[in-house]
């Protein structure tokens, strides 16, 4: 798993609990062409913020759900 | 459904109002004592220097060789007359008498009130010892007033006592004077009701904010309460609407991620191959 995936996991846990993961797959492979969550990189990040903002917003509450989007958003690969 | 005695929100409210009783019940306490002494001791300083004025004014020569039947005697007269006067200038004066030390105990010397009032004390007429006969008798020494209201059947009053001395400064009596404690119980009475009032009014502001604050807390206990219903029912649908910033905020957060949590999972063992897609 790249450095940028395990943050961006570890950003949506507190939002979505222990199955963040099978999330976050989710939304990688079918909204973003296939991409595999674990080899995600920077480019991947506004498509897969948007997308959590309309998925997450099925789950939990809208507002936090944005929340977690606009974590996403700014996240940064060190 | 919970019943109204079990519920949080009742035991909550009635904690707090015990509570508020209880401190408002030691606060009515404190501020009646507080009170009720600065009053008494207001009127007894006031007691004090109206006696000591009163008694500068008697002749204690004169004053001692009264005696048994010397009642219409100018002397009697002309001491009566005096405290007659002040008394007159004074209408917070109910009573104003003199005493003396006799073999008995204490006597009465004189009156103002004698050939007036039916009741009132000849010369050598034993004072009956009340329950201020104490203050009374430090009244032979110094100023004195009663620590605490006397009641029969003449009133409730308050007495002050000085010293009569003759003209070698000897102590040869006391001078009494009795204010009327009506006024004094009345302005007690007044700031005792109106502890009461402010009392009655925080407790029922006091019962309104509890009520309210503990009516929002049960309000988001219950909508956990349904979500995990209908999540233990099996309806994943609705998501947790409580938005705190405490330990309740703090549970509804917990409970939203597991409930999510939940959610994905159960989807994913709807759809196993999901991610292979």
């Amino acid at each position: 798993m790249t450095e940028l995936a395990q943050k961006v996991l570890e950003t949506t846990t507190p939002y979505l609990g222990p199955a963040s993961k099978i999330f976050l797959d989710r939304q990688t492979k079918r909204h973003m062409n296939g991409v595999i969550f674990d080899y995600l990189e920077k480019d991947h990040l506004p498509d897969l913020s948007r997308w959590v903002l309309i998925s997450a917003g099925l789950l939990i509450d809208k507002n936090r759900a944005k929340e977690l989007s606009e974590k996403i958003s700014i996240l940064q690969a060190a | 459904m919970t019943k109204m005695i079990h519920s949080l929100q009742t035991k909550l409210t009635l904690s707090f109002l015990l509570l508020i009783v209880v401190i408002a019940g030691l606060a009515f306490f404190n501020t009646y004592d507080a009170t009720q002494k600065a009053l008494k001791a207001q009127m007894g300083c006031e007691l004090r220097s109206t006696a000591a004025a009163v008694a500068a004014l008697i002749d204690g020569d004169l004053h001692a060789g009264l005696k048994s039947g010397d009642e219409q005697k100018p002397e009697y007269l002309s001491l009566q007359s005096r405290l007659q006067k002040i008394r007159a200038n004074n209408p917070n004066i109910k009573y104003i008498y003199t005493m003396r030390h006799s073999a008995q105990g204490v006597e009465f010397v004189v009156d103002a009130d004698y050939g007036v009032e039916e009741d009132a004390a000849s010369i050598g007429q034993v004072y009956e010892q009340g329950p201020n006969f104490k203050d009374l008798m430090e009244g032979f020494e110094h100023n004195s007033a009663d620590r605490e209201f006397t009641s029969d059947e003449w009133g409730v009053v308050l007495s002050g006592y000085s010293p009569i001395r003759d003209s070698l400064g000897n102590s040869v009596g006391l001078l009494g004077v009795d204010m009327d404690s009506r006024e004094v119980i009345a302005r007690q009475q007044f700031i005792q009701h109106t502890i009461y009032y402010i009392i009655g009014i925080a407790i029922l502001l006091a019962g309104i904010i509890v009520l309210l604050f503990s009516k929002t807390i049960i309000r988001d206990i219950n909508k956990l309460n349904q979500t995990a219903t209908k999540i233990s029912l099996g309806q994943m649908d609705g998501v947790v609407d409580v938005k705190r910033r405490d330990e309740i905020g703090d549970l509804a957060e917990s409970f939203s991620r597991m409930q999510a949590s939940l959610k994905i999972m159960m989807n994913q063992d709807e759809n196993p191959n999901e991610n292979e897609k």
